[in-house]
C-alpha cells in the first residue's frame, strides 16, 4: 500500500480528531484572560451571551460526534477491503422513511433546546429590566437602585473615533466610557457618517451604529468578576474594589494601567478596564477605531462626573483679572503675560488675599503661575497651530470634526484606544500621526494638507514638547 | 472528433440571412474562432470552468497578501486602503467569480448529458451569458487601474459607505466599476438560469420524468430558480446605488430621507439566497458523487430533492439574519433567528442522507469521493456555526468578528469549492477522456484539507477573543499573534494544493500520457456515463428513452426491463445550430456600454459637470445591433449523421 | 465560405417535454424574474413614501405634483392597447397577416401615446408648475423637491428630497420597459412588410404579446400604489 492510500483512510478519521481538539482547545481557553474576549464576560449581557454560546458549543460538539463518529463507524463499516469487494453489488436499497422522520423530530427537537434560551436572550439584550418587576431582577440578581440610577451614555460614531456624551451630565469626552460599576449603563447610539459597530465584548456585545435612525444596547458590569483576579499559581483571589478600579478622576487609572498593561504581550488585567472596537468596516482606518471603557466605584464615578462637569462648565472658567475686585486665596484669574508672547494671558491663582489694583505683575507674591510656561505655550500653539478647529478642549464641543480633549491628561490612552497616552507615544503621534496610523483624519482629514502647520511639526521639537506638555497637563 | 463519420446535409432551403461582416463560421470552424463562436454547452462550460479557475488564482493571491499582512500586529505588507481594496476584491472575486461560475461550468456541461438532451434550450443566449461572464470579470478587475483602484466597500457594499459624499479618494471610481460589473455577471446568471430552467423543464429525453432526473439536475433547476428570483433585488439595488452616485438621487442618503438600512435589505435578499445559490450545487455534486463510490443509490432521493428545495425556498425568508445587529427590534430579530434554525433541519436531511447511502455499501476512497467526505465534515462545521449564529444574543459576539469569517469559509471552501474540486475528479475523465493521477489527487486532497483546516479553524477562536473583521491591522497584546500565523501557514498550503489541483485540471486535457478514461471509468450511475469520453459533439447519436433513475447503472446491473433504449436511427441525421458571432458581439457592446457609463462624467473647463454619452451609446448600439442580427440569422444549422455506435 | 452550402434552416420545431414550446417557457420565467424586478422597485417606493414628506422643510403632498387626469388617460390609453395585442395575436393564429400588422400598428401607437404622455409628465414634473405670479414651484426633480413659493417674484427653493428618486426610478423603468416592447413591436411590425411573416412567426408575436400584457399588468400595479394611493390614504 502507497502512502497516499493510508492518508486516504485516515484523513475522514483525521477531520474528527483536528476538530475534537480544536473544539476543546475552544471551550478551555475560555479561562483565558484576553483583553478583548468575548469568552471572558465581565457583564449582565455578555455572560448571558456567553452562557447561550457555550450552550451552542456543546450542543455543537455533541452531534459532532454522534453524526461524525456514525461516519466513521460507516465508513469503516463499509469499506471496500479488496479490489473484488469493490466490484461487488450491494443491496440496493432506495431509503427509510421512518429513520428519516425520526431523525428530523430529534433535530427539531436540539432545535427548541437552542431556541428557548435565544428568545430569552433577545428580550434581555434589547430591554433594561423594569425595576418595579421584583421577579425578574430576582432572577438575574439585580437591585431595584442598580436599574432605576441607569446611567445613560449617548455614543455617536465618527471616522474614526468616538464620542460619548453623557446627556444626564451635560458632558462630553471621547474614545474612553467611564462609567460605573454597579449600574445599568444605557447606550443610546448614533453614528454621523458611515455605519459604525459599537462592541464592548466583555460587557454587552455589538449593536451597529446607523445613519439616521438611533439604535440602543445596554450593559451592566458585575463587580465581583471585575474584582476577581487570579495570582501566578492560577489560584482565584478577590482584590479591593478601588484596587480594582482605580479612580480616573485622578488619575490613578492611567498609572496602574501603565505599570501593568505594556502594548505588548505582558498583560496583567485591570478589573475596570474593559476594551472595545468598531466592528464594521467604515473606511480606510477602520481597524483602528477602537476604545475603551473603564468601570469606576460609585463615589469614584461621581466624582469625575463632578471634575468633568467642571472643566466644562463655560461659567467657572477662569476669567479676566479685573482691578476693581478683591480676589481671595486660590482665585484663579487670566492675565496678560509678556515674557510668553505679545498680547498673550495666562493663568494665575492667588495664594493669598490680593487686594484691588494688586495685579499679578505688580504684585508677584500674592499670585502664583497655575501652569508652567511650555504649557501656556503650547496652549498657544494649540490655537495657532489649527487643532482648535478640530479639537474642543473644556466645552462640550459637540459638532466638533475631532475628540475633545477636555481633561486629556487622565486619558489611558491616544488615537482611539490605539496607544498608551504618555509623552512618548503624544511625541511620536504629534510629529508626524500618519505613520502610526495610517489615513488618519488629523493628518489626512479635509482642509488638511502639506501646508497646513500641524504637518510642519515633524522636526520642530520645542513646539511637540510644549504641546505634549500643554496635552498631558490637561488634567 | 471523428470527422468521417459526418456527411453533410444538403441544403433545403436558405438560411435566412446572411451578412459579410460576420458570416457564420461554418462546421469546421477550429482554432480560436471555433472557441469564440461555440454555441456548444461543453465547450461553453469549460470556458465557464477555465476562467473561473483564473479567478480562482486571482482571488487566491489577494487571500494571501491578506494573511501576510495578519502574520502579526502593526505589519505593513499592505496599506490600509489597499488591504480594504484586497478583502473586497477577494470576496467580490470569490462569490460571483468564482464559486458561481464554476457551478454554472457544471451546469453547462452536464446537465444537458444527464437528462439526455443534445444542448440546452438556447445554445446561443448560453454563449452570451458567458461572454458577459468575461466582461464582467474584466471590469471589476480594471477597477484597479483608474481613479481610486479597485471598490474599498467591502464585498456588500453597505450604504452609505459607497455614497460619494464618503469617499476617501476625491473621485473614487472603484464602486462605479463593483456595480457595473455586478450588473454584467447578474446577466450572465440571469440568462444562463432562464436557459437551465427551459431545458430542465422542457428538453428531458423521453422517459426522462421529473423524478428520475439526477440530483445534480435537480439542484440545477432549484439553483436556477434561485438566480432567476434573487438576482433582480441586488439588479434594483445597484441600479439606485448607481443613480445615487451618477446621478445624485438619494435612495440610500441618509442626510437627504434616504435609508441606508434599505440596502442591508434589499442586498440580504439577494444576498442569502445567493449562499445556497453557492452551496447547492455542491451538495448535488457531492449526491452524485457518494451514490458511485459506495455502489448504492441515493438513500432518500425524493427527500434530499425535497430537502434542496425547502432550502431554496426558506432562503428567501431568512435574510435578515445578517442584519442582527443593525436595531431592527425584538420582534424581527426573534422571528429570523427562528426561521434561520428551522434551515438546519433540512440541511441536516442530506448529512444524513449521505451517511444513509453509504450505509451497507461497498466504500472506495477514490479522491472524488475523499473530496465528497471532506465536505460532508466541513461543511458540517460551518452548518453547526451557522446555527450558533441563528441565535441573535451569539451573534451579538459573532457579528462581523472572525467566528463568521471562519463559519462561512467552513461553507464556501470546505463546502462549496470542496463539492466543486469533488466534481472535478470525478467528471474531468468525461471532459477530457483521461483519468487524473490518484496519488497527485490524494495530495491535494490532503494539503487543501490540512492547509483549510490550519487556516480557518484558528479563525473560531480569533472571533471569539476579539478581532473583528475587515481590520487590516491589530495592536500588540490582544493574543492574536500566534493564531494569525497559524492560519497564514495553513492558507500557503491551501493556496499549494489548489494549484496542484488546478494544474492538473488542465493537465489532463493535454497530457497524453494519462491512462484513457473509456466510458464509465467509475462504474458510476447517471446518463452521462453511457457516452463516450470526451463526449462527442451531439451528446447522444440517437435520442436515448429512459426507462429509471441511475440508467447508466441499471443498463450494467438492472433488470432488462429497466434499460435505457434508443429512439430509431433518422435519416435526417443530428440537426446541429451553427456557431455566431452575435453572441460576443452583443456581450462586447454591453462591455463599451459599461465602460462608456463609467467614463462619461467628466469637468468642464468651467468646472462644470460634462456628461458624454458617446460611447455608452455606441456600445448600446452595437449590442443591439447583435441582438437583431442574431434574431434575423436563427438557429440555421448542419445536421450530422453519427454511425450508431459513436455516441 | 465553402460551408455556407451546409446552412440549412431546419424548423421542425423540435418536441418538448411539456408539449410548451421552449420560448414561451424562457418568456414565463423571464416575466417571473420580472415580478421581482418591480417587487423590489415598488417596495422601495412605499417604503420611502410615508417618511419622505417629513425630510426638509418643504412638505411634500404629491397631489401638488400630479396630474391625475392625464395619468388616467394614459392608464386607459395602455389598458386599450392590451386588447390590440390580444388581437394582434389571435389574428396571426388564424394566418390573417393584414389584420396582425394592423393590430401590431394600434398596439405600437398606443404605446408610444402612454409614452408621450410619460414624457410629458416627466419634464413638466421636472420644470415645476408656475403659480399666478409667473413663480416656479412644486417642483420635482430626481434629488430634490421644492414647495410653494413663498416670496413673489421668486422660485421656491429646491431641497433633498428622496420622492423624485423612487418615483423616477420606478416609472421610468416601467417606461423603459414599454419602450423596449414597442421597439419590439416595431420590429414584428416592419418585418410584415417583408413578406416573410407566416403563422411559423405566431410563437414569437404571442411572446411579444405576454410581454406586452404582463408590462400592462404591472402598470396596473403602479397606477394605484403610486399614484391613486395618494387620494385615497
Amino acid at each position: 500500500m502507497t502512502i497516499t492510500h493510508h492518508i486516504s483512510k485516515i484523513s475522514p478519521k483525521l477531520v474528527l480528531i483536528v476538530n475534537t481538539i480544536f473544539l476543546a482547545l475552544l471551550s478551555s481557553c475560555s479561562r483565558v484572560d484576553h483583553k478583548q474576549s468575548a469568552l471572558d464576560p465581565k457583564g449582565l449581557v455578555s455572560q448571558n451571551q456567553y452562557d447561550i454560546f457555550m450552550l451552542s458549543v456543546w450542543i455543537t460538539i455533541f452531534l459532532f460526534c454522534a453524526v461524525g463518529g456514525c461516519l466513521l463507524y460507516v465508513l469503516w463499516k463499509y469499506r471496500a477491503k479488496s479490489k473484488e469487494e469493490a466490484m461487488e453489488v450491494p443491496e440496493q436499497m432506495h431509503g427509510n422513511s421512518k429513520v428519516e422522520t425520526t431523525l428530523i423530530l430529534v433535530s427539531a427537537v436540539i432545535l427548541v433546546i437552542l431556541a428557548v434560551p435565544t428568545l430569552q436572550g433577545v428580550v434581555l439584550m434589547n430591554r433594561v429590566p423594569d425595576p418595579n418587576d421584583t421577579a425578574t431582577l430576582e432572577k438575574l440578581k439585580l437591585d431595584k437602585s442598580q436599574i432605576e440610577d441607569a446611567i445613560t451614555v449617548n455614543v455617536t460614531g465618527k471616522r474614526f473615533f468616538w464620542v460619548f456624551e453623557y446627556p444626564q451630565y451635560g458632558i462630553v469626552t471621547a474614545n474612553e466610557l467611564v462609567f460605573p460599576a454597579s449600574k445599568a449603563v444605557r447606550v443610546n447610539l448614533r453614528t454621523e457618517d458611515v455605519i459604525h459597530s459599537f462592541w464592548l465584548p466583555k460587557l454587552a456585545g455589538k449593536m451597529d451604529l446607523m445613519p439616521g435612525q438611533e439604535n440602543f444596547l445596554w450593559f451592566i458590569a458585575d463587580e465581583d468578576k471585575i474584582r476577581k483576579g487570579i495570582d501566578p499559581d492560577g489560584n482565584p483571589y478577590n482584590v479591593d474594589a478601588k484596587v480594582a478600579m482605580p479612580s480616573v478622576f485622578n488619575g490613578e487609572m492611567r498609572e496602574t494601567i501603565f505599570t501593568k498593561q505594556a502594548f505588548t504581550d505582558e498583560f496583567e488585567a485591570v478589573g475596570g478596564l474593559f476594551y472595545g472596537q468598531c466592528a464594521e468596516y467604515c473606511g480606510n482606518s477602520h481597524a483602528y477605531m477602537s476604545f475603551r471603557a473603564l468601570a469606576q466605584t460609585d463615589e469614584d464615578f461621581d466624582k469625575w462626573v463632578l471634575k468633568f462637569r467642571n472643566a466644562q462648565n463655560p461659567n467657572l472658567q477662569p476669567s479676566a483679572y479685573m482691578s476693581e475686585s478683591k480676589y481671595s486665596k486660590g482665585d484663579i484669574v487670566t492675565f496678560s503675560d509678556s515674557t510668553i508672547g505679545e498680547n498673550v494671558t495666562r493663568e494665575y491663582r492667588a495664594v493669598k488675599v490680593a487686594n484691588k489694583g494688586q495685579t499679578p505683575s505688580t504684585q508677584p507674591k500674592s499670585w502664583e503661575k497655575v501652569h508652567s510656561d511650555d504649557y501656556e505655550k503650547g496652549k498657544i500653539l494649540f490655537g495657532t497651530q489649527g487643532c482648535a478647529q478640530c479639537h474642543a478642549i473644556n466645552k462640550t464641543g459637540l459638532g466638533a470634526k475631532g475628540p475633545n480633549l477636555t481633561l486629556f491628561g487622565l486619558r489611558t490612552s491616544l488615537a482611539a484606544g490605539w496607544m498608551r497616552n504618555d509623552e512618548e507615544s503624544l511625541d511620536k503621534w504629534l510629529r508626524n500621526s500618519n505613520e502610526v496610523k495610517f489615513g488618519n483624519l488629523m493628518w489626512n482629514g479635509e482642509g488638511v494638507d502639506d501646508r497646513h502647520p500641524l504637518r510642519q511639526l515633524e522636526d520642530d521639537d520645542e513646539k511637540v514638547s510644549q504641546l505634549v506638555t500643554y496635552l498631558l497637563g490637561l488634567k | 472528433m471523428a470527422t468521417e463519420s459526418i456527411k453533410y446535409a444538403a441544403p433545403d432551403t436558405e438560411t435566412k440571412l446572411e451578412t459579410k461582416v460576420f458570416p457564420r463560421p461554418g462546421q469546421h470552424t477550429s482554432g480560436i474562432v471555433d472557441w469564440l463562436t461555440t454555441i456548444d454547452h461543453k465547450k461553453i462550460g469549460m470556458m465557464y470552468g477555465l476562467t473561473a479557475l483564473f479567478f480562482l488564482l486571482i482571488g487566491g493571491v489577494e487571500a494571501l497578501l491578506i494573511r501576510s499582512q495578519l502574520w502579526s500586529h502593526n505589519m505593513d505588507v499592505l496599506t490600509n486602503r489597499q488591504y480594504n481594496q484586497m478583502f473586497t476584491m477577494h470576496g467580490t472575486t470569490m462569490v460571483f467569480l468564482v464559486i458561481m461560475p464554476l457551478s454554472a461550468a457544471f451546469f453547462n456541461y452536464l446537465m444537458p448529458l444527464q437528462i439526455g438532451a443534445r444542448d440546452v434550450a438556447f445554445p446561443r443566449m448560453n454563449a452570451l451569458s458567458l461572454w458577459c461572464f468575461v466582461a464582467g470579470g474584466l471590469i471589476l478587475n480594471l477597477s484597479w487601474f483608474f481613479t481610486g483602484g479597485s471598490p474599498a466597500i467591502g464585498w456588500f457594499g453597505y450604504a452609505p459607505l459607497t455614497d460619494t459624499r464618503f469617499a476617501e479618494v476625491i473621485g473614487d471610481m472603484g464602486p462605479d466599476f463593483w456595480i457595473f460589473s455586478l450588473q454584467m455577471l447578474g446577466l450572465a446568471s440571469l440568462l444562463a438560469s432562464f436557459n437551465f430552467i427551459t431545458t430542465i423543464i422542457n428538453m428531458r429525453a423521453p422517459g426522462m420524468t421529473m423524478m428520475r432526473m439526477p440530483v445534480f439536475t435537480w439542484m440545477t433547476l432549484i439553483v436556477s430558480f434561485l438566480i432567476i428570483l434573487a438576482f433582480p433585488a441586488i439588479t434594483i439595488a445597484l441600479v439606485e446605488l448607481m443613480f445615487d452616485r451618477t446621478y445624485d438621487t438619494n435612495f440610500y442618503d441618509f442626510l437627504e430621507g434616504g435609508k441606508p438600512h434599505l440596502w442591508q435589505h434589499l442586498f440580504w435578499i439577494f444576498g442569502h439566497p445567493e449562499v445556497y445559490i453557492l452551496i447547492l450545487p455542491a451538495m448535488g455534486i457531492v449526491s452524485e458523487v457518494i451514490p458511485v463510490f459506495s455502489r448504492k443509490p441515493l438513500f432518500g432521493y425524493g427527500l434530499i430533492i425535497f430537502s434542496g428545495a425547502i432550502i431554496g425556498f426558506m432562503g428567501f425568508a431568512v435574510w435578515s439574519h445578517h442584519m442582527f445587529t443593525t436595531g431592527m427590534g425584538v420582534v424581527a430579530t426573534s422571528a429570523f433567528s427562528i426561521l434561520t434554525m428551522l434551515i438546519a433541519i433540512p440541511t441536516g436531511i442530506k448529512i444524513f442522507n449521505w451517511i444513509g447511502t453509504m450505509w451497507g455499501g461497498r466504500i472506495r476512497f477514490d479522491t472524488p469521493m475523499l473530496f465528497a467526505l471532506g465536505f460532508i465534515t466541513m461543511f458540517m462545521i460551518g452548518g453547526f456555526t451557522g446555527i450558533m449564529h441563528s441565535s441573535v444574543p451569539i451573534d451579538a459576539q459573532h457579528q462581523d468578528s472572525y467566528f463568521v469569517v471562519a463559519h462561512f469559509h467552513y461553507v464556501l471552501i470546505g463546502g462549496a469549492l470542496f463539492g466543486l474540486f469533488c466534481g472535478f475528479y470525478f467528471w474531468i475523465p468525461k471532459m477530457s477522456g483521461r483519468m487524473l493521477n490518484e496519488s497527485l489527487g490524494k495530495l491535494v486532497f490532503t494539503l487543501m484539507f490540512i492547509g483549510f483546516n490550519l487556516t480557518f479553524f484558528p479563525m473560531h477562536y480569533l472571533g471569539m477573543i476579539g478581532q473583528p473583521r475587515r481590520t487590516h491591522s491589530y495592536n500588540e497584546g490582544h493574543g492574536f499573534e500566534t493564531w494569525n500565523q497559524i492560519a497564514t501557514i495553513g492558507s500557503a498550503i491551501l493556496g499549494v494544493g489548489i494549484a496542484i489541483g488546478i494544474f492538473q485540471f488542465i493537465n489532463a486535457f493535454f497530457n497524453k500520457k494519462l491512462k484513457p478514461a473509456g466510458k464509465n471509468p467509475w462504474d458510476a450511475r447517471t446518463l452521462e456515463w453511457t457516452l463516450s469520453s470526451p463526449v462527442r459533439e451531439y451528446n447522444f447519436a440517437r435520442n436515448p428513452i429512459i426507462k429509471s433513475r441511475d440508467q447508466a447503472w441499471e443498463n450494467n446491473y438492472g433488470a432488462k426491463e429497466n434499460h435505457s433504449e434508443k429512439e430509431p436511427l433518422d435519416d435526417h441525421g443530428v440537426h446541429m445550430p451553427d456557431r455566431s458571432w452575435y453572441p460576443l458581439l452583443t456581450a462586447f457592446g454591453l462591455f463599451v456600454l459599461v465602460i462608456g457609463m463609467l467614463f462619461h462624467a467628466s469637468i468642464g473647463p468651467a468646472g462644470e459637470l460634462v456628461r458624454d454619452y458617446t460611447v455608452a451609446i455606441c456600445g448600446g448600439t452595437i449590442a443591439i445591433f447583435g441582438i437583431i442580427m442574431w434574431s434575423l440569422e436563427g438557429p440555421a444549422g448542419y445536421h450530422l449523421f453519427p454511425k450508431e455506435n459513436e455516441e | 465560405m465553402s460551408d455556407a452550402s451546409a446552412h440549412a434552416l431546419d424548423h421542425h420545431e423540435p418536441v418538448t417535454s411539456t408539449g410548451i414550446p421552449n420560448k414561451k417557457v424562457l418568456m414565463w420565467a423571464f416575466l417571473g424574474s420580472d415580478c421581482m424586478f418591480f417587487g423590489t422597485l415598488i417596495s422601495t417606493h412605499l417604503i420611502y413614501r410615508k417618511i419622505s414628506a417629513t425630510v426638509g422643510g418643504n412638505t411634500l403632498d404629491v397631489r401638488d405634483i400630479f396630474d391625475i387626469e392625464l395619468t388616467s388617460f394614459s392608464t386607459f390609453i395602455l389598458l386599450a392597447s392590451s386588447l390590440f395585442m390580444a388581437l394582434a395575436v389571435s389574428a396571426i393564429h388564424k394566418g390573417n397577416l393584414k389584420s396582425t400588422r394592423w393590430m401590431l400598428f394600434g398596439t405600437i401607437i398606443f404605446g408610444s401615446i402612454f409614452l408621450a404622455c410619460q414624457v410629458y409628465e416627466f419634464t413638466h414634473f421636472a420644470h415645476g408648475k408656475e403659480n399666478v405670479n409667473g413663480d416656479l414651484e412644486h417642483q420635482l426633480t430626481l434629488s430634490s423637491y421644492a414647495g410653494k413659493t413663498l416670496e413673489e417674484g421668486k422660485d421656491a427653493v429646491l431641497e433633498p428630497h428622496v420622492f423624485g428618486s423612487t418615483f423616477y426610478v420606478l416609472t421610468g423603468t416601467h417606461g423603459t420597459h414599454v419602450a423596449i416592447g414597442v421597439f419590439w413591436l416595431i420590429g414584428w411590425f416592419v418585418y410584415s412588410f417583408t413578406g416573410k411573416m407566416s403563422t411559423a412567426d405566431a410563437m414569437d408575436i404571442e411572446c411579444c404579446g405576454l410581454y406586452w400584457h404582463f408590462v400592462d399588468i404591472v402598470w396596473i400595479i403602479i397606477f394605484p400604489v403610486v399614484y391613486l394611493m395618494e387620494y385615497a390614504f
